[in-house]
């Protein structure tokens, strides 16, 4: 049964003045949600996701994410 | 006799009221007299013709902690016409620490405000451990009044021991613990209780506030109650429905325990463009509850700022820039200097020839200081060369070590900040001055309120501006006897050119203890700071050697 899927991911300035990347999740239901990643986390989303680039993410499923997050 | 005399200034005075036209009579530390026309005689007269007399500015977020030690000015707030300043932020302050702690502490500072080691080591004498032993420190020590908070993190390792704190959850009596040392910082002079929920350590590790279990911060605010002080919390800003979980806990202990509540940042950004709204309707149906919850917002834009040591998520978008900055460092320096692998970089940022991408970013900071401020399309114009050529040459010739700034990168729509600003239930702060040091200038933004939002977008008259800065501010956080224009309150006042004031040029100084560097901005259009009755700047004199600056709650 497919999950919840990575809709969109896109660079944002973060609150320190460091780049994040603000990746929206899209629930079966249609709900939408948005997590931001730092640099280290994203890097390792992107090498997860085997993407180069952040619009490589967008339909991957949402586990990938629930990886790299900090437990 | 009066000892300060502002003859013929355009009073604003801090209640949102239209502003008026008078003098101002200063004696013994306290406004004398407010309005009509005083004929002195007085020690000291000050013209202020054609400007505004306000009081003087409350900056309700810094980190002036340690800077405040070693800089009494807390430059260059000060000459922006800040007076008090509200330290202790984030869940982090000097006070109460005991002597074994410290080291952990500095180390949590580091993190956060990008303090150097000498901003600690040696840069002053560390001779407290109690809340009240630090405020007595203050004490004729600063130039500008400090509202303290007392953070929740070095609270936790007074009851629990550095170590326990940062692991485990505290039991029923260490709990107590904690609220009998709260109220004795709170009788010494706190101003309320900092916690957070996002900040991380030198190890990028939670700070110990992020173990506490709700119980514990319900029982601090039970405390704050008892006081009617403030809580303030940085919340998961970095998700909205999180951020909204966290307004409605801050409006629950604000109404269980009938304290204000203030939570911070709350920044607007394309990428996320419902965020801001999103929380603020909550928070109107909490203050329709009768709840206080004050999201503070920043006025001035935030940018974005690398270097090509790390690979920074700017470069995402470009896959070959992205994977060439994720190599370690030796291959990354060998791929840079490859005529190849140069060119392909530049063949990718500049397609076609079009030089837009890189043409706008500013070389933020550079051993050439010629270079500072300037941006790529211009120095690549006057090298014969390319932005995006620059940028690599640039950085090859310093080892990596020149920053670059892309400006303007979020909350810098006028035509969204300047009506969130405006909006009652929105408090101006959240400034963190005296943090980011080594990233950003976070001094000026009181300035940047009124160059920005009352003289270019007319978001704000000049004297709702004024009260968001000043009485309100001391209103939102039961600062007694500042942020007003009245008879018989404190003497804090700032004179400013409306026409000019504004934040000045972002610029790296090295003035930190041993030369450390960080950015600043200087006040533009300010002409007299003066604390509770005491020149303590001027346009035309600069710092004075007054020290009058104290406690505001002690």
């Amino acid at each position: 049964m497919p999950g919840p899927v990575i809709d969109d991911a896109r660079v944002a300035p973060g609150h320190d003045g460091e780049a994040v990347l603000v990746v929206q999740v899209r629930h079966e239901n249609g709900g939408v949600d948005s997590v931001t990643l730092d640099a280290d986390c994203a890097r390792r989303l992107l090498e997860n996701c085997d993407a180069q680039v952040a619009s490589d993410l967008r339909g991957k499923p949402w586990q990938h994410l629930l990886d790299v997050l900090p437990r | 006799m009066l000892d300060i005399l502002i003859r013929n200034g355009r009073i604003v005075d801090g209640t949102g009221l239209p502003a008026f036209h008078g003098d101002i009579g200063i004696q013994g530390g306290r406004l004398a007299r407010v309005g009509g026309q005083l004929t002195g005689p007085a020690r000291h007269e000050i013209d202020a013709c054609g400007q505004v007399v306000a009081p003087g500015f409350i900056d309700p977020h810094t980190h002036f902690d340690a800077q405040l030690m070693w800089d009494a000015q807390a430059r260059p707030a000060l000459e922006h016409g800040v007076t008090t300043v509200v330290n202790g932020n984030c869940s982090l302050s000097l006070a109460p620490l005991r002597a074994e702690h410290r080291p952990k502490l500095v180390s949590m500072f580091q993190q956060i405000e990008e303090m150097p080691d000498a901003a600690f080591d040696g840069a002053f004498a560390w001779e407290w451990e109690s809340f009240a032993d630090y405020v007595a420190a203050l004490r004729g020590r600063v130039a500008l009044n400090v509202a303290p908070l007392a953070g929740h993190s070095p609270l936790r390792m007074w009851v629990m021991g550095g170590a326990e704190a940062q692991k485990r959850a505290a039991t029923p009596d260490e709990i107590r613990a904690m609220q009998d040392l709260l109220r004795d910082c709170l009788e010494a002079g706190a101003v309320g209780l900092s916690t957070s929920y996002v900040d991380m350590d030198e190890n990028l590790f939670p700070v110990p506030s992020r173990f506490a279990h709700f119980e514990e911060i319900d029982a601090l605010a039970a405390v704050l109650g008892e006081y009617g002080r403030m809580l303030q919390v940085v919340p998961e800003f970095y998700n909205t429905d999180i951020t909204l979980a966290r307004v409605d806990q801050l409006a629950e202990l604000s109404l269980r325990h009938g304290i204000p509540t203030t939570f911070s940042p709350l920044f607007d950004s394309a990428v996320m463009p419902e965020n801001v709204s999103r929380v603020l309707d909550r928070v109107g149906e909490q203050f329709q509850r009768g709840a206080r919850v004050w999201p503070q917002v920043q006025t001035r834009p935030i940018d974005i700022s690398f270097n090509l040591e790390v690979a920074s998520l700017f470069f995402i978008a470009l896959p070959a820039w992205y994977l060439t900055l994720r190599m370690p460092r030796d291959r990354k320096l060998a791929a840079l200097g490859d005529p190849g692998t140069r060119q392909g970089l530049i063949d990718a940022a500049e397609p076609g020839g079009d030089t837009q991408r890189f043409a706008h970013l500013r070389v933020r900071d550079s051993r050439d200081a010629s270079l500072i401020g300037r941006n790529l399309g211009e120095i690549a114009k006057e090298r014969s060369t390319t932005p995006a050529a620059a940028l690599i040459d640039l950085s090859l010739d310093e080892d990596l070590g020149v920053h670059f700034l892309s400006a303007n990168m979020g909350h810098e729509d006028p035509s969204r900040i300047g009506p969130l600003i405006a909006n009652d239930l929105v408090h101006v702060g959240a400034s963190d001055a005296g943090a980011h040091i080594q990233s950003f200038a976070t001094y000026g933004d009181t300035g940047y309120l009124f160059s920005e939002f009352v003289r270019k977008g007319h978001h704000l008259s000049l004297e709702h501006a004024v009260r968001k800065i000043t009485g309100e501010t001391a209103q939102i956080w039961g600062i007694p006897d500042r942020g007003l224009l009245r008879s018989g309150m404190a003497a804090d006042v700032v004179v400013f050119d409306p026409e000019t004031i504004a934040r000045g040029d972002e610029r790296p100084a090295h003035d930190m203890p041993e030369n450390g560097m960080r950015y600043v901005r200087e006040a533009r259009g300010v002409d007299t700071v003066i604390v509770n009755g005491e020149l303590t700047w001027s346009a035309k004199g600069g710092y004075t050697d007054a020290r009058p600056g104290v406690v505001a709650n002690a």
